[in-house]
């Protein structure tokens, strides 16, 4: 503290900063002395990141920014999205593990409340025939409907991820780019994230141990390729895209429509955009 | 400072040491690179390799299939949602062709309560009556385009001129021969239609076509009207060419456009019961063979052996072709 002119509160700083360095070093060298290669190779892998372009070679995560859009008045309910996002991603095969889904909303002359059902009620797995082809039993054929729809359903990459929040152990992630992951390797199966999420969207891999969901197949959209069940939509109920192309599907899907995002209460910020979703859609 | 207190500071530097390469130990390198979570976990994911292809991957062999794919309706419909994924393919074989397109066709077309107004549905059991979809629709052109035009030709006119003819049909619609086509009680729009194609060129024939030219689009009508406001009935051509019972079996499939016993529908397409036996079989191998074109006949022609053209033949030469005299 030989400098004289500087006001005590710079002088305290400068002081607490080299007691910081100082730690820092005696604890740097005792972990050095402890582990000295672990040590040298982490810090070799920090060098190189800042030119190259992560995640791989081709893609640069800093340049996109994902969104996804669902017009529901557009949805027929074939859930052709959802047998190919089970083939695409190794889901299991059976009715009851899925990363996206379609729920029907059906109002009956007379009631007040939506009846809802998705492709893994009973009745649906009994008109498709088994659990690992997927039908909407046309079971209100006969019935007096008012209104119906249907309204395709997948994680929402939420900005602000309550499943990310409560994480313990830093296996689940948002990227750059702006889609929620899970690394295997690191997920110790404790479903916290499952039940954190209010979507509804996560599952759980019993056979792994671990929590699965939604990638808007990540491995696809790094290569250029559209989402498995964006590619197969016949109808182009599922829209995806960068939001920082203004000309983007999504951006124009945005732009050119009022949309609306599930639960916004809940202060996930989601990044799946809805057109012609109703009341008791959540 | 007290000896008890040394030793509990070097026990909890000893532990914090301890914890501080355990931590190092422990943690991925690359975790906390970009934030709390192990970076390299990111490209381990975007390696994947994608199982679902582009249509324009499906081009690079299937280009003719592709190319008709995509200039009709169903071009919204990627090839895999019908063919499966492609991954591996054509290297690990071929993928399939959906059989039961009933079920498949349905997945989208049934209808159904929720389903937008704009989707085209059918009352399945209704549409069909059981019948596989690609009997009449080709799943790469699925609208049928066959429209009856409306035939709008004066039969008085017709029957002036048409004894020019008589000495291939008959007098009175009715051929003298196997080989020629019975004109009397077919549905109007259909002549007026092949007449036509024959006068544009779309279809050839060393007689018609010279014939067809010399025509006007009203003498294309007149005829139309007046060969199709005659009386079908006539001896049945010899049907003894086929077995007619096999023919009926294999008709389940032409029964949705030609109707049950051969009187079809539509005005649009032809009607077949007591046509000339020898005249259908031509007109059967002309269809496979491509000579005669037309979508839906090149489709369902495509898989016919000889003996079932001759079996269908006698089927429908035998049929009363009654119900057609309107």
């Amino acid at each position: 503290m030989s400098d004289t002119t500087k006001p005590p509160s710079d002088a305290r700083r400068a002081f607490l900063s080299q007691l910081g360095l100082a730690a820092t070093y005696t604890g740097a060298v005792a972990g050095l002395g402890a582990l000295g290669v672990a040590q040298e190779s982490s810090a070799k892998s920090e060098s190189p990141a800042a030119t190259e372009s992560f995640p791989t070679p081709d893609y640069d995560w800093t340049k996109h920014q994902w969104a996804f859009g669902v017009d529901a008045t557009k949805c027929i309910g074939c859930l052709r999205c959802v047998e190919a996002c089970k083939r695409e991603n190794g889901v299991a095969g059976d009715a009851h593990h899925f990363r996206t889904w379609v729920e029907r909303y059906v109002y009956l002359e007379g009631e007040t409340r939506a009846r809802v059902d998705s492709h893994h009620d009973p009745v649906n797995i009994e008109a498709s025939g088994s659990e690992g082809e997927y039908r909407f039993a046309n079971r209100y054929k006969d019935a007096k409907v008012e209104k119906a729809f249907f309204v395709p359903k997948l994680c929402n990459h939420c900005t602000h991820p309550a499943c990310v929040q409560v994480c313990p152990v830093g296996a689940t992630y948002r990227t750059e780019d702006g889609v929620v992951l899970i690394d295997h390797d690191y997920c110790i199966g404790c479903r916290y994230c499952v039940q954190a999420c209010p979507y509804g969207a996560r599952l759980f891999n019993e056979e792994q141990g671990v929590s699965d969901k939604c990638t808007w197949c990540y491995h696809r959209i790094t290569k250029g390729l559209q989402p498995a069940c964006v590619e197969v939509c016949p109808v182009g109920a599922r829209v995806f895209g960068d939001m920082n192309d203004k000309q983007s599907p999504i951006s124009l899907f945005v732009r050119n429509n009022r949309v609306q995002v599930l639960r916004p209460e809940s202060g996930n910020a989601p990044n799946v955009f809805y057109v012609g979703i109703d009341k008791e859609v959540v | 400072m007290p000896k008890h207190i040394v030793r509990l500071l070097l026990l909890m530097a000893a532990a914090a040491v301890l914890g501080y390469a355990a931590k190092i130990f422990f943690t991925s390198e690359s975790f906390y690179k970009y934030g709390p979570y192990r970076a390299d976990s990111v490209p381990e994911l975007a390696s994947q390799e994608p199982v679902f292809q582009t249509p324009g991957y499906c081009q690079g062999c299937h280009a003719e299939r592709h190319a008709q794919w995509s200039a009709n309706s169903h071009k919204s419909v990627s090839c895999e949602v019908c063919h499966g994924a492609a991954l591996g393919h054509p290297l690990n074989g071929k993928l399939p062709i959906p059989t039961d397109t009933a079920k498949l066709c349905s997945l989208c077309h049934e209808a159904m309560p929720g389903r937008p107004g704009t989707q085209p549905q059918v009352e399945v059991a209704q549409h069909s009556s059981g019948q596989q979809c690609i009997v009449c629709h080709n799943p790469h052109s699925p609208k049928i385009v066959s429209a009856a035009v409306m035939v709008a030709g004066d039969a008085a006119a017709g029957a002036k001129r048409a004894a020019a003819c008589s000495s291939c049909h008959g007098t009175n619609g009715i051929s003298p021969n196997d080989t020629w086509p019975n004109l009397a009680g077919q549905h109007a729009a259909y002549l007026a239609r092949i007449l036509g194609a024959y006068k544009s060129g779309a279809q050839k024939d060393v007689m018609m076509t010279p014939i067809a030219q010399s025509l006007s689009d009203a003498d294309v009508q007149d005829f139309a009207a007046y060969y199709g406001g005659l009386s079908c009935k006539a001896a049945p051509g010899n049907t003894g060419i086929g077995d007619a019972a096999a023919g009926k079996a294999l008709a389940n499939n032409c029964t949705a456009c030609h109707g049950e016993t051969g009187i079809a529908g539509n005005p649009a397409w032809p009607s077949i019961a007591g046509q000339k036996p020898a005249y259908l079989v031509n007109a059967l191998k002309a269809f496979r063979a491509g000579l005669r074109k037309d979508p839906m006949m090149a489709g369902v022609a495509r898989s016919l052996s000889d003996a079932d053209i001759s079996n269908l033949a006698a089927y429908y030469a035998g049929q009363n072709c009654g119900p057609a005299t309107r």
